[in-house]
């Protein structure tokens, strides 16, 4: 049995089903409720397969007003509501529980305004990340955060997540590049907060929005700041053969001043995974470097000669730079499928602990060393600029007790990052997947006022309530709720 | 401010005051260094709880550009540690002295507390963008922290974010952790002559429309000649910016003849002047910030300048932030800005004004009912009696 | 993914094979950003990745399959974009083709489903019979206000104003190479095609035979059993794609062939499948062999080399990339490169990888979803302001031919005129936009 626990699903709200799916039936579209047991399943997990579950019931709202009308009527039921935007979540965000329903995003579609002159662009929150900028690069712009899954994710999602990606070294995650949002509160009431303008009045409570995990409101627009498209850019390949000398190098080219846009590692079993996915080039190395930087020709010249000198003094067994868009684009598609391409060779579990860029190596190492103790693979492909570990545990899924030996060897893992001053997630969220290692990040006071958040928004503890926390920390929360 | 100053010399300390000032039920007013106490509406604390007793960089690592110090430490001692390292805060807070006339050292926790951010922020951010860590005193007397050291953290509620600009009336910040960024190797400055405020922002507009990574974008209506000027910034590597000025001179020609500025001293100044106001700062007069969608600005000033009398007016943010002087009585132009402010959005800030003004008018921008009430719960939460700054943010 | 699938189970060899296929699944998602239906629908259930896990359920428990399953796999296009779009390699046609059999051996259709798809697995395979009832449908347009049945309304509509007379080009018979004799390949002249358009197989010839190659359409070849291979009729579509396997089978022992030229990408797909679909069978070995030659018309002229492509006029042609083609075999700038060397100006849509909706049969068993397809394909082509839309598959050709402005013709009609074939019929009559008239090479 896995070691992550779900609770108990409420008798109540179970037995009360048909009641519920009736009353959602009145307020949407005989389209947009899904209840036959044969189709919830297909919503039983998203992209953390190892937990599933299928929900009491899957809405597919159209509008802001109908997510208010579900959102009222859940809470006149007192039913849990797990968000969900593409469902691509590795942390289990949208997991649900039996009781609850799954409010999935992927109907809010559509651009609502763009507007070049003050660099903005409103969309409905179950667009893809992509399609953000897919819908403004024709005319030289484009949205920075770039979730690897940015092709199938949501906006709701990125924003529930804070999301990240490999280019947020110099432009941010999605905290950094969001300006407003339209959301709903648990009691149905349609809120904006921001807008196209700077710094919303107040506390900062778009700030404290992006990143929770759609715990506390369910955001269905959202303003987004988006940038003119860099001139150019182009990667560089640096392979080493051995993990520490690549961490010493993404330390020298920081200090050195320049700012790469993306720096990015690869080891050699994930190389090889995606070597035969994407046909990208990578040298077949320890531990390879992915540096772009970005600019008209001449800057992107003088960058790379700077940062291939920093290279060239630490002995690289490669040193390579993209010469063609074709190529440039191929090395970012391994980059980014080398998640999904693992699945080629095994199950996977991913994790997302961050850790001091001065640590990278002694972590990379302590990795090592616990991929022998646990018996289980590991490979590891992560945003080395910002210290974003992403290491991919590889197991069988199909074979009993692997599962429970991933999940431990991936405890150990997040244990020590956290040891080494760093974090649980740094872009993933907390799901359930780190839920139960709140504890070693926090003290009970810690948590505590987050917890007193949570009520402020969502006093009944309806929204995506068994995620984040440790379940025994908000046993009487959820119960009052239920 | 009280002669009754409470300088605790750890978190510890800091909770005892608190939580004395609970059980006594005598509300604190939190000290940096005093250099912006009149930020925001005057509180009716009867004791000061200053934080200059907390003070020192705690972590500082260059390679991760990251560090942590106490809540009570001046700035111009961490910005003099990252200068060593060839290193910046890239949200280029702005001094507060100038325009309040206070002398004293601005702190590191006050700048997180207020979420100080300069001409920067249009490219780079926010301090809030920066900041990646908090501990907090709140006012429960409860330490709590939020965030980390790292540069990318998502684990659990982003109460940094919230903390940043709270005024202190979350709690009582103790020590940040934020990022630092590389020092640029050249800067230079586009400056164009005699625009008006609706061409000037134009032409703002298309420069940050360009790729050429603008840094600062602003105009004076009057600059110090008394002549309108619009300042354009680039920063980064020396080719790089040689090329890229080239290029957007090129792409700005039709607004006029360009000059380009280089040198490091003279463009430093001339941003610092933007940052600190020092358009405005001297002599009387209130002072408002407006944040708005740039291309809405001119019009507002315009507006603004007939209805009410506007003793000057300049724009940063390439437009998306105003500065406004306006005559220190009666509302101080409050009626007129936010009614013009209510069509086309956007918010308004009075940084400047008497006591007993901002006592009567709201100085920050009042919230739509159902935000304010969660703002309202938050503060409850974080401070059920109310002791922290009481009353700093609301109208 | 983990599956949990007995060993008894296991035992099947399709069953085994879709647990080969699922175990890759690591369900990231991604194959929902380019799934047409999901596209459209905004349901998880109408995208590869719910597929996958209601075809996983429904094997898993051996269950007879519920009118739900069916109806969301039903309604996938088989277009195959998620398989391009994949990083785990999921190979989603072999599992969605099992899972079309599966239900096809367990599931009681509605006697009106029954009807329909036993109407369609009769008519179209066959090119006389399917010619017929293209001229009965001309008569039945009329009276289409009567038709309840929405699908059976498409299918008059989709019937074209123009049923072309048979051509003795089809025959079986061998077209010599013209002028030295470089390549022996066999053409596979189709079966719907054969009624819908005789101008392709017509072009295709006159290429081929120009290029140095010796053109058999070989005796007994016929439908590639595609359209009932996807709808499960797995006895019927074996059964067709049998005799093809022996007929080319035969041709390669008797006199050789360097390929089997394929202008319908649909078939060709499936002709490219033939070694899988028959690995447990007698026909193993011969089905490998034909696979292992089946190409598409412009894989062979890559191959070739185009020569004296100088006739071509200054004409702008919006690509449209068949699923079958781009995703079923991924070839995505061959016909491109092509026409570009032909002296045509190729202008891409907007979404290229997204399916026009046509599908096999898919028009006319999922008649709201293919014309919401159509609608946006249509659109995205025009936007580019084409004089022409090319495509390598008539089922393509005849979808969006039904609604676009610019005529639609096959690539290869299109290289066969540039390099000294006739001008296409489909653009007689047709002017240059600006009124003034292009250089006409016939």
């Amino acid at each position: 049995m896995s070691l992550i626990a779900m609770p108990e699903p409420d008798e109540g709200v179970l037995r009360r089903k048909d009641e519920i799916v009736n009353a959602l039936t009145r307020i949407l579209p005989a389209d947009c409720v899904i209840s036959d047991p044969f189709e919830t399943r297909a919503y039983e997990c998203d992209a953390l397969t190892a937990y599933h579950c299928s929900p009491l019931a899957v809405v597919l709202p159209r509008t802001t007003e109908e997510v208010s009308e579900v959102v009222k009527t859940c809470r006149a039921h007192q039913v849990p509501i797990v968000p969900r935007g593409a469902g691509t979540s590795l942390a289990g965000g949208s997991l649900p529980t039996a009781d609850s329903v799954i409010l999935g995003t992927a109907r809010l579609k559509g651009v609502l305004e763009t507007d070049y002159e003050n660099r903005f662009i409103r969309v409905r929150a179950g667009v893809t990340n992509l399609s953000v900028t897919g819908s403004v690069e024709d005319d030289g712009f484009f949205y920075a955060p770039d979730p690897s899954s940015q092709l199938a994710c949501a906006i709701a999602g990125n924003i529930a997540m804070n999301s990240g990606g490999a280019h947020c070294l110099k432009y941010g995650v999605t905290t950094n590049n969001l300006l407003g949002v339209r959301m709903v509160l648990s009691d149905g009431e349609i809120v904006e907060i921001g807008g196209p303008h700077m710094d919303a009045p107040g506390l900062d409570l778009l700030g404290l929005i992006c990143g929770s995990e759609g715990q506390l409101a369910i955001v269905t627009e959202a303003t987004l700041r988006i940038l003119p498209s860099p001139e150019g850019a182009r990667p560089v390949l640096i392979g080493f053969d051995d993990a520490e000398v690549a961490g010493t190098c993404v330390g020298d080219i920081i200090k050195s001043g320049i700012l790469p846009v993306a720096i990015e590692y690869m080891d050699r079993p994930c190389i090889e995974v995606v070597e035969n996915f994407a046909k990208a080039g990578y040298p077949m190395c320890e531990a390879l470097l992915i540096v772009e930087v970005e600019g008209s020709e001449a800057e992107i010249e003088d960058q790379l000669g700077r940062i291939t000198k920093i290279a060239e003094a630490l002995n690289p067994v490669e040193l390579r730079v993209s010469e063609s868009a074709e190529e440039s684009a191929l090395i970012w598609k391994g980059r980014k499928s080398a998640f999904g391409a693992m699945g080629q060779i095994n199950d996977y579990m991913c994790l997302d602990g961050t850790v001091p860029i001065s640590e990278l190596p002694f972590t990379l190492k302590r990795i090592g060393e616990l991929s022998m103790e646990h018996g289980l693979d590991v490979a590891n492909v992560f945003h080395a600029g910002d210290g974003n570990m992403h290491p991919l545990i590889l197991f069988d899924a199909n074979t009993p007790g692997d599962l429970e030996r991933a999940e431990r060897f991936g405890m150990d893992i997040l244990r020590t990052c956290v040891e080494v001053g760093g974090c649980l997630t740094g872009e993933h969220g907390v799901g359930i997947e780190k839920r139960d290692l709140m504890h070693d990040q926090f003290n009970a006071e810690d948590l505590e006022i987050q917890l007193k958040v949570k009520d402020v928004f969502d006093p009944d503890w309806l929204l995506n309530p068994a995620k984040v926390f440790p379940l025994e920390v908000t046993e009487t929360r959820r119960s009052g709720a239920a | 401010m009280t002669d009754d100053i409470a300088t605790p010399a750890t978190e510890g300390e800091v909770q005892d005051v608190v939580r004395t000032a609970r059980a006594d039920a005598t509300p604190l007013e939190i000290r940096g260094g005093g250099t912006r106490s009149g930020l925001g509406r005057p509180t009716n604390a009867d004791r000061t709880l200053s934080m200059a007793g907390l003070s020192g960089i705690t972590l500082y690592e260059p390679g991760s550009m990251t560090m942590v110090a106490k809540a009570g430490t001046p700035l111009a001692e961490i910005e003099a540690a990252v200068a060593a390292e060839n290193q910046r805060l890239a949200f280029e807070p702005t001094d507060h002295r100038a325009l309040y006339g206070t002398t004293g050292e601005p702190t590191i926790g006050a700048v997180a507390a207020c979420n100080i951010s300069g001409p920067r922020r249009v490219q780079a951010g926010a301090f809030r963008d920066f900041l990646l860590g908090v501990r907090v005193v709140t006012g429960e007397g409860e330490a709590i922290k939020s965030g980390g050291r790292v540069m990318k953290n998502v684990t659990g509620y982003d109460l940094v974010k919230l903390i940043c600009g709270s005024h202190g009336t979350l709690g009582v910040i103790s020590e940040v952790s934020f990022k630092v960024m590389p020092k640029p190797e050249a800067t230079s400055v586009l400056l164009i002559e005699g625009l008006s405020d609706a061409r000037a922002v134009a032409a703002l507009s298309a420069a940050l429309t360009t790729p050429y990574d603008v840094s600062g974008a602003a105009h004076l209506p009057k600059g110090v000649d008394g002549a309108p000027v619009t300042m354009i910034r680039l920063e980064g590597l020396e080719p790089s910016v040689a090329y890229r000025a080239d290029k957007l001179r090129e792409a700005l020609s039709d607004y006029g003849e360009i000059a380009i500025e280089s040198d490091p001293a003279r463009t430093a100044d001339g941003w610092a002047y933007i940052r600190d106001a020092r358009n405005l700062a001297d002599g009387d007069g209130a002072i408002w910030r407006l944040s708005l969608k740039p291309s809405d600005a001119p019009k507002l000033v315009a507006t603004l300048r007939d209805q009410i009398d506007v003793a000057g007016a300049f724009y940063d943010w390439g437009g998306g932030l105003v500065w406004l002087k306006t005559p220190d009585v009666g509302d101080a132009g409050a009626g007129a800005i936010r009614g013009a402010l209510a069509s086309i959005g956007g918010h308004a800030t009075l940084v400047r004004a008497s006591d007993a003004i901002r006592a009567s008018v709201p100085v920050f921008q009042p919230e739509a009912p159902p935000l304010a009430a969660l703002s309202r719960r938050l503060r409850e939460t974080f401070d059920p009696d109310s002791i922290l700054n009481p009353g700093r943010m609301e109208g | 993914m983990r599956t949990t699938f007995t060993p008894e189970q296991l035992s099947d060899p399709a069953t085994a094979r879709s647990n080969e296929v699922l175990r890759t699944c690591v369900h990231c998602g991604f194959c929902t950003a380019t799934c047409p239906t999901y596209q459209v629908l905004g349901d998880e259930l109408d995208s590869p990745r719910g597929r996958i896990y209601l075809i996983k359920d429904m094997l898993e428990s051996g269950r007879k399959p519920d009118a739900k399953t069916v109806k969301h796999i039903d309604r996938c296009l088989s277009c195959l974009a998620c398989m391009t779009t994949c990083p785990s390699g999921v190979h989603y046609m072999h599992l969605v083709d099992h899972a079309r059999e599966y239900i096809e051996q367990h599931y009681d259709r509605p006697w009106s489903d029954r009807a329909l798809r036993w109407v369609l697995a009769r008519i179209l395979p066959y090119p006389g019979r399917f010619r017929m009832a293209l001229l009965g449908a001309k008569l039945g347009k009329p009276f289409r206000g009567l038709i309840p049945d929405s699908r059976l309304r498409a299918m008059l509509e989709m019937a074209p104003k123009t049923v072309p007379p048979v051509s003795r080009n089809d025959d079986p018979q061998v077209f010599p190479a013209k002028g030295e004799r470089r390549k022996r390949v066999a053409l596979m002249t189709g079966c719907a095609q054969k009624a819908l358009n005789t101008d392709i197989n017509d072009a295709t010839i006159r290429l081929l035979t120009r290029h140095g190659c010796d053109v058999v359409v070989a005796e007994g070849a016929g439908c590639c059993g595609a359209l009932t291979h996807h709808m499960g009729k797995t006895t019927e579509s074996h059964a067709t794609a049998a005799k093809n396997i022996r007929a080319w089978a035969a041709e390669m022992d008797g006199a050789g062939l360097d390929a089997i030229v394929i202008n319908t990408s649909g078939c060709g797909t499936t002709v490219k499948d033939y070694g899988h679909m028959f690995r447990n069978e007698g026909l193993a070995a011969d089905a490998a062999r034909v696979s292992a030659i089946a190409k598409d018309i412009s894989e062979v002229m890559v191959d070739l080399g185009l020569s004296d492509a100088t006739r071509a006029p200054k004409l702008k042609v919006a690509y449209h990339a068949a699923c079958s083609l781009q995703h079923g075999q991924q070839i995505k700038t061959f016909p491109k490169n092509l026409l570009k060397a032909a002296g045509f100006e190729i202008l891409e849509p907007k979404d290229p990888h997204l399916c026009c909706g046509s599908a096999g049969t898919y028009n006319l068993m999922q008649p709201e979803i293919s014309q919401e397809l159509k609608a946006r394909k249509v659109a995205t082509l025009e936007a580019t302001t084409p004089d022409i839309i090319a495509a390598g598959n008539i089922g393509c050709m005849i979808q969006i031919g039904s609604a676009s402005q610019a005529p639609v013709v096959h690539t290869a009609e299109l290289l066969d005129w540039a390099t000294g074939g006739p001008k296409p019929p489909a653009l007689a009559g047709m002017r240059s936009a600006d009124g003034d008239g292009f250089r006409m090479p016939d």
